[in-house]
C-alpha cells in the first residue's frame, strides 16, 4: 500500500493532515508525525510503517 | 536471587568448557597449544613462535629436547594419530623470522638473587628474573653452563639459544664455584637452588607452605634435584622465578602450586579422519606441511552443550558468556539504565533439557533460564509481547474451549489431551476418546491446558492458579488416573502436579490388542521424539511398539549423545526469537530425508510449517491425515478447539450447543497465512471492524472505498483494511503493533 495515500476521516469527512502523535512502549515515550483527522484525531498508521520502522523500534526497546 | 551466585559457583566448580585440553594439561609448561595451533593454521609462524618463546623461555632447546608428554593425550589418537606437536615446534623455530626475545626497558631493581646451578632450571629462573631487572648471580660448580641437559643434546644449539635469550640481559656467572652451604649466600635477598640430579641439595627440605619453598626463608629449590625431567626442571625454573618475585615483594613464600588436570574428554568419534602429514624430505616439515599438520588439530574443548544446544550453537555463546549476560541483565548494578542485554536470550530457551542431558556434569541451563525468566517477570522487565499471545491462548483453552465429560457409573481414568492436540485436529481427540470409551468404558475427559505457557512465561501465580485448577478437577472427579497424550503435559505433571497419577496414551495402546492400526504405510517414517519425552523412556518405547504393532516401518533420527532436541515450539521462543525458531525447525527437518512421525501435535505442526512431510501417530492409527497437511493457522487452531468441544457435547452430553454468531470475513489464503505468522486471529480482525462500524471510527480511501481502522485489544493494537459485503466483510490487510498510541490509552481510560 502506498504510504502517500490521501485518506479521509469517515466521521468528519475531512482529509487527514500530519499531526504529532505520541506512543508508549515498555515505559518509553516517543512521538512522530502521522496523518490524523484534524477534527477528531483519528490516526492512520500505514502497514509499511508498522512492519518496518515500528517493528525495529519495538525490538530496540525490548533489547534495551 | 542467590540462584545467580549458586549457578556461578556451579559453573566455576563443574563446567569444563574453559578447561585446558589434555595436551596442555600434560605439558610441563602448560603451553597454550590451541593458541599456537590457531596461529599456525593461518601460517603465522612468527606469532606462534612468540607464544612458544614467552611460555618456555628457551624455544630452540625445548623444540629439540622435549619428551612430548602431550602426544599420548592428544584426542586424535583415538581417531587416527596424535598431532605432531614436536615437529610443529621445530617448524616454528625454523620458519619464524623474528626470534630475538623482547628487550624489556625497565628500571633496575636493587634486590639480589643467587641462583645455584647453571643447569636449565637455574638458567630459566635467571632469565625471567633478569627480564624483571633483578640483580642475578649464577653459581656453577663446573666450568660451563648447561648442566645435564646440555650434555644430552646438541651443545651448540643449546649454547646459541641461551645466548639469544640472554642477549639483552646482564647477569653475573661464577663458574667453577661450588656453593657448599646456604650461609655463604647470606648477602642475597633470595636464592634458587637447582643443583641437578646428582647434588645433595645443600640439606634443604620443602617447607610445604608454597611452590618451591624450602624451610629456609628466601630460599627456593627445584629442577632435577627434586626428581624432575629436563623439561619439568626448565618449567620449575620459570615458575620459581615468580615465587621468588612474590617473596621479594611480599616476604611470603606461598606461591600456589600449579594444578594440571584435564577433566573433560572430547569425543573423537566425531573427528574426521585426517592422515598425519609426513615430512616429504624425511626430516622436517615445509611451511605448507606444517600448516597442514596444524589443521589436523581439533582445538578440542568440552563443548558438549555448545554442540547440542540449539541456542548456544546458534548464538555461538559459551556457558560462561550466557551466565554473564544473564547476570548483568538480572542485576544491572550501578548502570544508569538497565543493562538488559540478555532479555531476549532468556526468552529464547526452548526448555528442551538437551544441555542437561549432554553435559558431563548435568548442568541445567534450562532451569537457569526459567529462574531468570521469573526474576525478570518480578522486576517487570520482561517485555509482555514475548508471551502475550500464548497466555491468551491458554486463557482460551481454559475458558471458552474447556470442557469436561464424566460418564455415569464407575470410572477409573480421565483422558487429558492437553490444549494443542485438538487445536491441531479435533479428530485426534475425538477419535482417541471414542476408542478409550470402548476400551476402558467410563473414562472421563477433561479439555484444558496444563499451564505450561504460564511457566514458560515466568508467570508463577498464573501457573499456580492453573495447576491448582487441575488439582481441584482431579479431586472433584474422584482422583482418577490421567491418560496423557502430550509429552509436555507429561513433563508438566511430573514437575508441578506430582500427586496426580498418570499413564501415557501410547503405553495403553501398546498393551492393548485392540489398539487402532489403520495405517497403510510402506515407506519408513522417521520417529521424531518430543524433547519433553526425554524424561519418559517408557513413552518413547511404547510409541515404537504401537508403530510396530500397526506394521508401520520406521527409522530413528540419530542425535548426538542421545539428546532429544526441540522442534522449536518449546518455551514459546518463536515470538522473542523468530529467526532462531525458524532455523531450529529447519535444522530438525534437515536431520532426516524421511517423512516424520511425531507424537506431539506441536512437533507435527512445526514440521508442517516448514513444508516437511509429517504425520501425528494418531493420523496413522485412525487413518486421519496424510503427511502433507499444512499447519493450521492460529485461527484454525481456535476454531478446531471450539469444534471439538461442540462435538463432544453433542456426542457425550446430548447437548446441541447453539452456534455462536460470528462475523463473516472474506480473507484470501495468502493473507490468512500472513496473519497466522503474525499471530493475528480472525476474531481480532472482527473486533476491529466491529469497533469501526459501531463507533464510526474509521478512515476511508476515496480511491477504492476501503475502510481502515484500528483497535487496541489487551496490549496489542490491531489494524485492518476492509470493505463491507452483503453478508460480511472482505479483508484486505491486517497488521498489529506492540507500542500503544497514547491517545488510545487515554480514551480507553
Amino acid at each position: 500500500m502506498a504510504e502517500d495515500r490521501k485518506l479521509i476521516c469517515h466521521r468528519c469527512g475531512v482529509e487527514l493532515v500530519p499531526v504529532k502523535t505520541f506512543f508508549n512502549y515498555l515505559g518509553h515515550n516517543f512521538n512522530t508525525e502521522l496523518p490524523a483527522c484534524p477534527k477528531c484525531g483519528e490516526v492512520f498508521i500505514p502497514e509499511s510503517l508498522v512492519r518496518g520502522r515500528m517493528t525495529a523500534v519495538e525490538q530496540e526497546l525490548e533489547d534495551k | 536471587m542467590a540462584y545467580l551466585e549458586d549457578f556461578e559457583k556451579l559453573l566455576k566448580e563443574r563446567c569444563h568448557q574453559n578447561e585446558v585440553p589434555g595436551c596442555t594439561a600434560a605439558c610441563p609448561f602448560r603451553l597454550n597449544i590451541k593458541d599456537i595451533i590457531a596461529k599456525l593454521k593461518k601460517g603465522r609462524f612468527n606469532a606462534a613462535h612468540r607464544v612458544f618463546q614467552n611460555t618456555v623461555g628457551f624455544p630452540a632447546i625445548v623444540a629439540a629436547a622435549c619428551d612430548r608428554p602431550c602426544r599420548e593425550k592428544c584426542m586424535r589418537n583415538a581417531a587416527d594419530a596424535a598431532v605432531d606437536l614436536h615437529a610443529l615446534e621445530q617448524a616454528m623455530c625454523r620458519y619464524a623470522t623474528r626470534k630475538d626475545p623482547n628487550a624489556y626497558n625497565l628500571p633496575a631493581r636493587a634486590e639480589r638473587v643467587a641462583v645455584v646451578g647453571a643447569g636449565i632450571s637455574g638458567l630459566a629462573c635467571a632469565l625471567l628474573l633478569c627480564n624483571k631487572k633483578y640483580q642475578v648471580t649464577v653459581f656453577e660448580k663446573s666450568d660451563h653452563i648447561g648442566g645435564s641437559l646440555r650434555d644430552a643434546m646438541d651443545a651448540q644449539l643449546f649454547d646459541e639459544d641461551v645466548q639469544r635469550q640472554f642477549q639483552y640481559e646482564k647477569y653475573e656467572c661464577v663458574l667453577s664455584h661450588e656453593v657448599r652451604s646456604i650461609e655463604e649466600l647470606a648477602a642475597f635477598d633470595a636464592v634458587y637452588v637447582a643443583t641437578g640430579a646428582q647434588a645433595d641439595g645443600l640439606g634443604l627440605a620443602a617447607s610445604g607452605t608454597g611452590a618451591f619453598a624450602t624451610d629456609v626463608p628466601g630460599v627456593f629449590f627445584g629442577g632435577s634435584m627434586r626428581g624432575r625431567t629436563h623439561m619439568q626442571a626448565l618449567s620449575d625454573g620459570l615458575l620459581a622465578s615468580r615465587a621468588i618475585e612474590r617473596y621479594l615483594k611480599t616476604g611470603l613464600m606461598n606461591q600456589p602450586e600449579e594444578e594440571a588436570d584435564a577433566r573433560f574428554a572430547a569425543d573423537p568419534s566425531r573427528y574426521q579422519k585426517k592422515e598425519p602429514v609426513l615430512a616429504a624430505n624425511g626430516r622436517y616439515y615445509t611451511e605448507e606441511e606444517a600448516v597442514r599438520e596444524a589443521e589436523r588439530c581439533e582445538l578440542c574443548s568440552c563443548d558438549a552443550c555448545m554442540r547440542a544446544c540449539d541456542l548456544m550453537r546458534h548464538f555461538d555463546k559459551t556457558p560462561r558468556r550466557i551466565y554473564e549476560e544473564v547476570y548483568v541483565t538480572i542485576r544491572p548494578g550501578t548502570l544508569s539504565r538497565d543493562g538488559t542485554m540478555a532479555t531476549r536470550l532468556i526468552s529464547t530457551c526452548n526448555r528442551c533439557g538437551v544441555c542437561r542431558s549432554v553435559c558431563p556434569e548435568h548442568i541445567d541451563f534450562g532451569a537457569f533460564f526459567e529462574k531468570s525468566m521469573e526474576e525478570m517477570k518480578k522486576k517487570g522487565a520482561m517485555p509482555w509481547a514475548f508471551h502475550d499471545f500464548w497466555l491468551r491462548d491458554m486463557a482460551f483453552s481454559n475458558g471458552e474451549a474447556a470442557c469436561t465429560v464424566l460418564p455415569p457409573g464407575k470410572t477409573e481414568y480421565l483422558f487429558f489431551p492437553g490444549c494443542q492436540l485438538g487445536a491441531s485436529d479435533p479428530a485426534y481427540v475425538s477419535r482417541t476418546y471414542a476408542w478409550l470409551r470402548e476400551e476402558l468404558p467410563g473414562t472421563a475427559l477433561h479439555l484444558s491446558c496444563c499451564g505450561i505457557p504460564a511457566q514458560w512465561a515466568g508467570e508463577q501465580e498464573l501457573h499456580k492458579a492453573v495447576t491448582d485448577g487441575i488439582t481441584a478437577t482431579w479431586e472433584r472427579l474422584g482422583r482418577l488416573v490421567f491418560i496423557l497424550s502430550c509429552p509436555t503435559c507429561m513433563r508438566s505433571f511430573d514437575r508441578y502436579l506430582p500427586g496426580i497419577r498418570w499413564i501415557s496414551l501410547y503405553e495403553l495402546m501398546a498393551e492393548r490388542p485392540s489398539a487402532p492400526a489403520l495405517a497403510a504405510c510402506r515407506e519408513p517414517l522417521a520417529v521424531f521424539d518430543a524433547c519433553a519425552a526425554a524424561d519418559h523412556p517408557q513413552v518413547r518405547t511404547a510409541v515404537r511398539q504401537v508403530l510396530q504393532k500397526a506394521g508401520i516401518p520406521y527409522e530413528e533420527i540419530p542425535h548426538e549423545d542421545g539428546s532429544l532436541p526441540c522442534c522449536s515450539f518449546g518455551g514459546h521462543a518463536g515470538i522473542a526469537a523468530q529467526r532462531y525458531s525458524e532455523r531450529v525447525i529447519e535444522r530438525r527437518a534437515a536431520e532426516t530425508d524421511r517423512p516424520i512421525v511425531a507424537y506431539c501435535a506441536n512437533c507435527r505442526d512445526s514440521f508442517a510449517s516448514k513444508e516437511k512431510e509429517a504425520v501425528h501417530i494418531l493420523d496413522l492409527l485412525f487413518g486421519l491425515n496424510a503427511g502433507k497437511r499444512p499447519a493450521p493457522t492460529v485461527t484454525e487452531r481456535r476454531k478446531n478447539r471450539i469444534r471439538l468441544k461442540r462435538e463432544l457435547a453433542r456426542v457425550y452430553l446430548g447437548e446441541e450447543p447453539q452456534e455462536e454468531e460470528t462475523m463473516k470475513l472474506y480473507i484470501s489464503e495468502e493473507l490468512k497465512q500472513r496473519m497466522s505468522a503474525d499471530l493475528i486471529l480472525e476474531s481480532d480482525v472482527a473486533e476491529v471492524i466491529r469497533r469501526c462500524e459501531e463507533e464510526d471510527r474509521k478512515l476511508m480511501d476515496p480511491q477504492n472505498g476501503h475502510f481502515i481502522g484500528h483497535k487496541k485489544i489487551m496490549n496489542m493494537t490491531y489494524w485492518t483494511e476492509y470493505l463491507p459485503k452483503e453478508d460480511g466483510f472482505e479483508v484486505f490487510a491486517a497488521y498489529a503493533h506492540r507500542m500503544s498510541l497514547e491517545a488510545e490509552d487515554t480514551k480507553n481510560g
